[in-house]
Protein backbone atom coordinates (compact mmCIF):
# COMPACT_ATOMS: atom_id res chain seq x y z
CA UNK A 1 0.00 0.00 0.00
CA UNK A 2 1.38 3.78 -0.70
CA UNK A 3 0.53 7.01 0.01
CA UNK A 4 -1.50 8.37 -3.58
CA UNK A 5 -1.17 11.43 -2.80
CA UNK A 6 -0.45 14.70 -0.30
CA UNK A 7 -4.39 15.66 0.12
CA UNK A 8 -6.94 16.82 -1.80
CA UNK A 9 -10.38 15.05 -3.06
CA UNK A 10 -9.32 12.78 -5.49
CA UNK A 11 -9.81 8.97 -6.51
CA UNK A 12 -6.92 6.78 -5.14
CA UNK A 13 -4.45 5.19 -7.66
CA UNK A 14 -3.91 2.29 -5.21
CA UNK A 15 -7.17 1.70 -3.56
CA UNK A 16 -7.05 -0.63 -0.27
CA UNK A 17 -8.94 -3.56 -1.17
CA UNK A 18 -12.36 -4.05 0.30
CA UNK A 19 -11.14 -6.99 2.29
CA UNK A 20 -8.25 -5.42 4.06
CA UNK A 21 -10.58 -2.35 5.38
CA UNK A 22 -13.18 -4.58 6.53
CA UNK A 23 -10.66 -6.51 8.24
CA UNK A 24 -9.34 -2.72 9.68
CA UNK A 25 -12.95 -1.95 11.17
CA UNK A 26 -12.89 -5.66 12.58
CA UNK A 27 -9.56 -4.60 14.16
CA UNK A 28 -8.50 -7.56 12.41
CA UNK A 29 -4.81 -6.51 10.99
CA UNK A 30 -1.38 -6.68 12.52
CA UNK A 31 -0.15 -3.81 14.02
CA UNK A 32 1.61 -2.66 10.87
CA UNK A 33 -0.58 -3.33 8.20
CA UNK A 34 -3.15 -1.40 10.62
CA UNK A 35 -0.62 1.34 10.87
CA UNK A 36 -0.23 1.66 7.28
CA UNK A 37 -3.98 1.74 6.34
CA UNK A 38 -4.17 4.41 8.84
CA UNK A 39 -1.39 6.56 7.21
CA UNK A 40 -3.39 6.17 4.04
CA UNK A 41 -6.34 6.95 5.44
CA UNK A 42 -5.42 10.13 6.29
CA UNK A 43 -4.48 11.23 3.31
CA UNK A 44 -6.89 10.04 1.23
CA UNK A 45 -10.41 10.54 1.17
CA UNK A 46 -11.37 8.39 -2.12
CA UNK A 47 -10.49 5.18 0.62
CA UNK A 48 -12.21 6.92 3.17
CA UNK A 49 -15.33 6.23 1.05
CA UNK A 50 -14.56 3.37 0.70
CA UNK A 51 -14.28 2.58 4.36
CA UNK A 52 -17.74 4.54 4.87
CA UNK A 53 -19.15 1.78 2.54
CA UNK A 54 -17.01 -0.83 4.12
CA UNK A 55 -18.71 0.58 7.99
CA UNK A 56 -22.45 0.36 6.41
CA UNK A 57 -22.06 -3.19 5.49
CA UNK A 58 -20.72 -4.17 8.58
CA UNK A 59 -23.91 -1.80 10.51
CA UNK A 60 -25.96 -3.83 8.82
CA UNK A 61 -24.07 -7.01 9.32
CA UNK A 62 -24.35 -6.78 13.18
CA UNK A 63 -28.13 -5.39 12.86
CA UNK A 64 -28.64 -8.28 11.01
CA UNK A 65 -27.05 -10.94 13.14
CA UNK A 66 -29.15 -9.38 16.56
CA UNK A 67 -32.20 -9.54 14.70
CA UNK A 68 -32.47 -13.32 15.00
CA UNK A 69 -34.66 -13.38 11.30
CA UNK A 70 -31.38 -15.66 9.85
CA UNK A 71 -31.82 -19.18 9.48
CA UNK A 72 -28.29 -20.31 10.42
CA UNK A 73 -26.17 -22.60 12.42
CA UNK A 74 -24.19 -21.08 15.21
CA UNK A 75 -22.30 -22.26 18.20
CA UNK A 76 -23.06 -23.06 21.41
CA UNK A 77 -20.97 -20.36 22.63
CA UNK A 78 -22.83 -17.86 20.39
CA UNK A 79 -26.36 -18.72 21.92
CA UNK A 80 -24.49 -18.30 25.70
CA UNK A 81 -23.01 -14.59 24.58
CA UNK A 82 -27.00 -13.50 23.12
CA UNK A 83 -28.37 -14.58 26.11
CA UNK A 84 -25.91 -12.76 28.27
CA UNK A 85 -26.09 -9.57 26.17
CA UNK A 86 -29.80 -9.25 27.11
CA UNK A 87 -31.37 -11.31 24.22
CA UNK A 88 -34.35 -13.45 24.91
CA UNK A 89 -33.52 -17.22 23.55
CA UNK A 90 -36.35 -19.65 22.84
CA UNK A 91 -34.77 -22.67 22.59
CA UNK A 92 -36.18 -26.47 21.88
CA UNK A 93 -34.07 -29.54 22.06
CA UNK A 94 -36.37 -32.68 21.38
CA UNK A 95 -35.06 -36.00 21.46
CA UNK A 96 -33.21 -37.71 18.16
CA UNK A 97 -36.45 -39.60 16.75
CA UNK A 98 -39.24 -37.48 18.81
CA UNK A 99 -41.42 -34.31 18.81
CA UNK A 100 -41.45 -31.09 21.01
CA UNK A 101 -44.22 -28.78 20.72
CA UNK A 102 -43.30 -25.48 20.28
CA UNK A 103 -44.32 -21.50 20.12
CA UNK A 104 -43.00 -18.03 20.00
CA UNK A 105 -43.43 -14.96 22.26
CA UNK A 106 -44.00 -11.55 20.93
CA UNK A 107 -41.14 -10.34 23.23
CA UNK A 108 -38.73 -13.28 21.72
CA UNK A 109 -35.13 -12.43 20.19
CA UNK A 110 -34.05 -15.70 19.19
CA UNK A 111 -35.37 -18.97 17.96
CA UNK A 112 -32.72 -22.24 18.10
CA UNK A 113 -33.23 -25.96 17.60
CA UNK A 114 -30.85 -28.04 18.89
CA UNK A 115 -30.34 -31.03 17.11
CA UNK A 116 -28.22 -33.58 19.07
CA UNK A 117 -26.78 -36.33 16.34
CA UNK A 118 -23.75 -38.20 16.41
CA UNK A 119 -21.34 -35.91 13.85
CA UNK A 120 -18.10 -38.32 14.22
CA UNK A 121 -18.88 -40.51 11.17
CA UNK A 122 -19.65 -37.75 9.28
CA UNK A 123 -18.13 -35.36 7.07
CA UNK A 124 -20.80 -33.21 5.23
CA UNK A 125 -23.86 -33.22 7.05
CA UNK A 126 -27.35 -31.37 5.13
CA UNK A 127 -30.12 -30.30 7.29
CA UNK A 128 -33.46 -30.83 5.36
CA UNK A 129 -36.41 -29.66 6.60
CA UNK A 130 -39.75 -31.70 5.59
CA UNK A 131 -43.42 -31.18 6.44
CA UNK A 132 -45.33 -34.41 8.03
CA UNK A 133 -45.48 -35.71 4.00
CA UNK A 134 -41.72 -35.85 3.77
CA UNK A 135 -42.03 -33.44 1.09
CA UNK A 136 -38.77 -31.15 1.84
CA UNK A 137 -39.23 -27.31 1.68
CA UNK A 138 -35.85 -26.49 2.15
CA UNK A 139 -32.00 -28.04 2.24
CA UNK A 140 -29.25 -26.46 4.13
CA UNK A 141 -26.33 -27.97 2.62
CA UNK A 142 -22.86 -28.68 4.38
CA UNK A 143 -23.60 -27.01 7.36
CA UNK A 144 -20.89 -26.22 9.52
CA UNK A 145 -20.09 -29.19 12.37
CA UNK A 146 -17.61 -30.04 14.69
CA UNK A 147 -17.48 -33.93 14.89
CA UNK A 148 -16.93 -33.80 19.08
CA UNK A 149 -20.05 -31.08 19.50
CA UNK A 150 -22.54 -34.06 19.36
CA UNK A 151 -25.34 -31.30 17.75
CA UNK A 152 -26.10 -28.84 15.83
CA UNK A 153 -27.55 -25.57 17.24
CA UNK A 154 -29.42 -24.39 14.16
CA UNK A 155 -31.12 -20.55 14.52
CA UNK A 156 -34.62 -20.21 12.69
CA UNK A 157 -35.87 -16.50 11.43
CA UNK A 158 -37.95 -15.49 14.13
CA UNK A 159 -39.52 -13.19 11.82
CA UNK A 160 -40.72 -16.30 9.97
CA UNK A 161 -41.70 -17.84 13.65
CA UNK A 162 -43.70 -15.21 14.75
CA UNK A 163 -45.65 -15.13 11.34
CA UNK A 164 -46.47 -18.60 10.91
CA UNK A 165 -49.45 -20.45 11.32
CA UNK A 166 -49.86 -23.84 13.43
CA UNK A 167 -47.49 -26.51 11.68
CA UNK A 168 -45.37 -29.28 12.00
CA UNK A 169 -42.14 -29.52 10.45
CA UNK A 170 -39.59 -32.15 10.61
CA UNK A 171 -35.73 -31.54 10.56
CA UNK A 172 -33.74 -34.27 9.57
CA UNK A 173 -30.25 -34.51 9.64
CA UNK A 174 -28.32 -36.46 6.69
CA UNK A 175 -24.53 -37.87 6.51
CA UNK A 176 -23.48 -36.72 2.99
CA UNK A 177 -20.50 -38.98 1.60
CA UNK A 178 -18.36 -37.99 -1.75
CA UNK A 179 -20.94 -40.14 -4.32
CA UNK A 180 -23.43 -38.39 -2.76
CA UNK A 181 -25.54 -40.52 -0.75
CA UNK A 182 -27.26 -39.69 2.35
CA UNK A 183 -27.39 -41.60 5.90
CA UNK A 184 -29.77 -40.35 8.52
CA UNK A 185 -28.31 -39.27 11.28
CA UNK A 186 -31.09 -38.04 13.42
CA UNK A 187 -34.96 -36.83 12.86
CA UNK A 188 -36.40 -33.96 14.73
CA UNK A 189 -40.12 -33.07 14.50
CA UNK A 190 -41.43 -29.58 16.07
CA UNK A 191 -44.80 -28.79 16.54
CA UNK A 192 -45.26 -25.43 15.92
CA UNK A 193 -48.26 -23.47 17.73
CA UNK A 194 -48.89 -20.07 16.55
CA UNK A 195 -49.41 -17.83 19.92
CA UNK A 196 -49.40 -13.85 18.32
CA UNK A 197 -52.57 -12.73 17.05
CA UNK A 198 -51.71 -11.02 13.78
CA UNK A 199 -52.53 -11.89 10.22
CA UNK A 200 -53.39 -14.78 8.80
CA UNK A 201 -50.69 -17.15 7.65
CA UNK A 202 -50.07 -19.50 5.05
CA UNK A 203 -50.51 -23.04 4.90
CA UNK A 204 -47.11 -24.90 3.46
CA UNK A 205 -47.74 -26.91 0.25
CA UNK B 1 -9.39 29.16 -3.73
CA UNK B 2 -6.88 27.01 -1.51
CA UNK B 3 -9.11 23.37 -2.74
CA UNK B 4 -6.27 22.87 -4.70
CA UNK B 5 -3.11 22.88 -2.37
CA UNK B 6 -2.03 19.60 -0.69
CA UNK B 7 -1.81 19.20 2.98
CA UNK B 8 2.13 21.10 3.27
CA UNK B 9 0.96 23.98 1.49
CA UNK B 10 -1.96 24.53 4.04
CA UNK B 11 0.15 24.09 6.54
CA UNK B 12 2.60 27.70 6.68
CA UNK B 13 -0.67 29.47 5.29
CA UNK B 14 -2.72 28.43 8.46
CA UNK B 15 0.97 29.76 10.32
CA UNK B 16 0.35 33.26 8.57
CA UNK B 17 -2.95 33.43 9.44
CA UNK B 18 -4.81 32.19 6.37
CA UNK B 19 -8.70 31.84 7.90
CA UNK B 20 -9.51 30.35 4.54
CA UNK B 21 -6.35 27.62 4.66
CA UNK B 22 -7.88 26.97 8.10
CA UNK B 23 -11.29 26.34 6.91
CA UNK B 24 -9.92 23.98 3.63
CA UNK B 25 -7.72 22.17 6.03
CA UNK B 26 -10.91 21.29 8.70
CA UNK B 27 -13.25 20.52 5.45
CA UNK B 28 -10.65 17.78 4.25
CA UNK B 29 -9.38 16.63 7.68
CA UNK B 30 -12.83 16.34 9.47
CA UNK B 31 -13.65 13.06 7.99
CA UNK B 32 -10.55 11.65 8.17
CA UNK B 33 -10.07 12.42 11.95
CA UNK B 34 -13.77 11.07 12.16
CA UNK B 35 -13.58 7.39 10.19
CA UNK B 36 -10.43 7.01 13.03
CA UNK B 37 -12.86 7.90 15.72
CA UNK B 38 -15.34 5.18 14.41
CA UNK B 39 -13.13 2.86 14.32
CA UNK B 40 -11.46 3.21 17.51
CA UNK B 41 -13.88 4.55 19.61
CA UNK B 42 -16.94 2.67 17.72
CA UNK B 43 -19.44 5.63 18.59
CA UNK B 44 -20.41 8.35 16.44
CA UNK B 45 -20.81 10.89 19.02
CA UNK B 46 -17.14 9.77 20.40
CA UNK B 47 -15.98 10.12 17.18
CA UNK B 48 -17.34 13.97 17.08
CA UNK B 49 -15.93 14.61 20.10
CA UNK B 50 -12.67 13.28 19.03
CA UNK B 51 -13.00 15.56 15.79
CA UNK B 52 -13.39 18.41 17.76
CA UNK B 53 -10.58 17.81 20.56
CA UNK B 54 -8.11 17.09 17.23
CA UNK B 55 -8.75 19.66 15.16
CA UNK B 56 -8.19 22.33 17.92
CA UNK B 57 -5.36 20.87 18.92
CA UNK B 58 -3.90 20.84 15.36
CA UNK B 59 -5.49 24.31 14.89
CA UNK B 60 -3.09 25.43 17.80
CA UNK B 61 -0.27 23.83 16.80
CA UNK B 62 -0.20 25.12 13.17
CA UNK B 63 -1.11 28.91 13.75
CA UNK B 64 1.80 28.66 16.51
CA UNK B 65 4.00 27.51 13.76
CA UNK B 66 5.09 24.49 15.62
CA UNK B 67 4.62 22.05 12.96
CA UNK B 68 8.46 22.03 11.35
CA UNK B 69 7.90 19.80 8.78
CA UNK B 70 4.77 20.99 6.66
CA UNK B 71 4.50 17.98 4.42
CA UNK B 72 3.87 15.32 7.68
CA UNK B 73 0.67 16.86 8.66
CA UNK B 74 -1.22 13.83 8.02
CA UNK B 75 1.18 12.44 10.20
CA UNK B 76 0.33 14.86 12.71
CA UNK B 77 -2.66 14.50 12.54
CA UNK B 78 -2.77 10.94 12.72
CA UNK B 79 -0.30 11.05 15.80
CA UNK B 80 -2.63 13.76 17.60
CA UNK B 81 -5.37 11.35 16.81
CA UNK B 82 -3.93 8.63 18.55
CA UNK B 83 -2.95 10.56 21.62
CA UNK B 84 -6.30 12.24 22.14
CA UNK B 85 -7.94 9.09 22.08
CA UNK B 86 -5.16 7.66 24.54
CA UNK B 87 -6.37 10.90 26.60
CA UNK B 88 -9.47 10.43 26.39
CA UNK B 89 -10.53 9.10 29.94
CA UNK B 90 -8.58 11.82 31.25
CA UNK B 91 -9.86 15.63 32.17
CA UNK B 92 -11.72 17.30 30.40
CA UNK B 93 -10.14 20.27 31.73
CA UNK B 94 -7.69 21.15 28.28
CA UNK B 95 -10.71 20.31 25.90
CA UNK B 96 -12.74 22.92 27.72
CA UNK B 97 -9.68 25.67 27.33
CA UNK B 98 -8.87 25.17 23.84
CA UNK B 99 -13.25 25.50 23.14
CA UNK B 100 -12.86 28.88 24.91
CA UNK B 101 -10.11 30.03 22.67
CA UNK B 102 -11.07 29.34 19.36
CA UNK B 103 -14.59 27.68 19.81
CA UNK B 104 -16.00 25.03 17.92
CA UNK B 105 -17.66 26.75 15.01
CA UNK B 106 -14.18 25.81 12.42
CA UNK B 107 -15.55 21.85 12.40
CA UNK B 108 -18.07 21.53 9.30
CA UNK B 109 -20.52 18.63 9.13
CA UNK B 110 -18.60 14.88 8.18
CA UNK B 111 -19.96 13.45 4.90
CA UNK B 112 -23.00 11.11 5.58
CA UNK B 113 -22.90 7.81 5.87
CA UNK B 114 -24.05 5.82 3.32
CA UNK B 115 -27.60 3.93 3.22
CA UNK B 116 -27.94 0.55 2.88
CA UNK B 117 -30.65 -1.86 1.43
CA UNK B 118 -31.46 -3.77 4.79
CA UNK B 119 -33.85 -6.03 3.47
CA UNK B 120 -31.65 -6.60 0.09
CA UNK B 121 -28.51 -7.08 2.46
CA UNK B 122 -30.58 -9.90 4.35
CA UNK B 123 -31.94 -11.91 1.19
CA UNK B 124 -27.87 -11.91 0.29
CA UNK B 125 -26.65 -13.11 3.41
CA UNK B 126 -29.28 -15.65 3.15
CA UNK B 127 -27.99 -16.93 -0.25
CA UNK B 128 -24.58 -17.39 1.05
CA UNK B 129 -23.00 -21.05 1.30
CA UNK B 130 -24.15 -22.22 5.55
CA UNK B 131 -20.36 -22.33 6.69
CA UNK B 132 -20.46 -18.59 5.17
CA UNK B 133 -23.18 -17.41 6.81
CA UNK B 134 -22.21 -19.01 9.97
CA UNK B 135 -18.97 -16.85 9.87
CA UNK B 136 -20.73 -13.97 9.05
CA UNK B 137 -23.03 -14.23 11.62
CA UNK B 138 -20.83 -15.25 14.70
CA UNK B 139 -18.61 -12.36 13.44
CA UNK B 140 -20.98 -9.07 13.16
CA UNK B 141 -23.43 -10.24 16.07
CA UNK B 142 -20.56 -8.97 18.56
CA UNK B 143 -17.69 -8.53 16.45
CA UNK B 144 -16.19 -12.14 17.01
CA UNK B 145 -12.44 -12.96 16.68
CA UNK B 146 -11.86 -15.19 14.00
CA UNK B 147 -10.12 -17.36 16.40
CA UNK B 148 -13.77 -17.92 18.62
CA UNK B 149 -14.77 -18.40 14.92
CA UNK B 150 -12.36 -21.01 14.51
CA UNK B 151 -12.60 -23.01 17.42
CA UNK B 152 -16.35 -23.40 16.71
CA UNK B 153 -15.94 -24.56 13.36
CA UNK B 154 -13.02 -26.33 14.14
CA UNK B 155 -10.72 -24.81 11.23
CA UNK B 156 -7.79 -22.37 11.43
CA UNK B 157 -7.99 -18.75 11.91
CA UNK B 158 -6.66 -18.13 8.37
CA UNK B 159 -9.38 -20.21 7.12
CA UNK B 160 -11.77 -18.35 8.95
CA UNK B 161 -10.57 -14.92 7.60
CA UNK B 162 -10.49 -16.80 3.78
CA UNK B 163 -14.36 -17.30 4.30
CA UNK B 164 -14.85 -14.47 6.04
CA UNK B 165 -13.26 -12.68 2.63
CA UNK B 166 -15.00 -14.14 0.21
CA UNK B 167 -18.33 -14.18 2.14
CA UNK B 168 -17.80 -10.04 2.10
CA UNK B 169 -16.42 -10.11 -2.08
CA UNK B 170 -19.86 -12.12 -2.62
CA UNK B 171 -22.23 -9.87 -0.35
CA UNK B 172 -20.68 -6.96 -1.84
CA UNK B 173 -21.02 -8.33 -5.69
CA UNK B 174 -25.03 -9.22 -4.53
CA UNK B 175 -25.23 -5.91 -2.93
CA UNK B 176 -24.15 -3.95 -6.76
CA UNK B 177 -20.86 -2.52 -5.01
CA UNK B 178 -18.57 -1.46 -7.57
CA UNK B 179 -15.54 -1.02 -5.32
Amino acid sequence: MTTPHLGGPNDCPNPIEAAVLMDYWLAALPSAAEEAVEQHLMTCDGCGDRLREVIAMAEGLRALARSGSLQVVISDQFVKHAAETGLRVREYAPPRGEGVPCTVAADDDLLVARLAVDLTTASRVDVSWCDPRGIEHQRMPDIPIRAEAGSVICQQSITWAKASPSVTMIARLFAVDEKGDERLLGEFTFHHTRTIPGPPGWELT
Amino acid sequence: MNVGLSDADLAPRIAAGDREAEAEMCRRMVPRIRLYGLRHLRSPSAADDLVQQVLLKILEALRAARLREPDKLAQFVLGTCRMTVLDLQRSSYRQEELLATFGGDLVPDPPPMPRLDDRRLARCVQALKERERSVVVMTFYDEQTAAETARFLGISEANIRVIRHRAIQQLRACMGATL
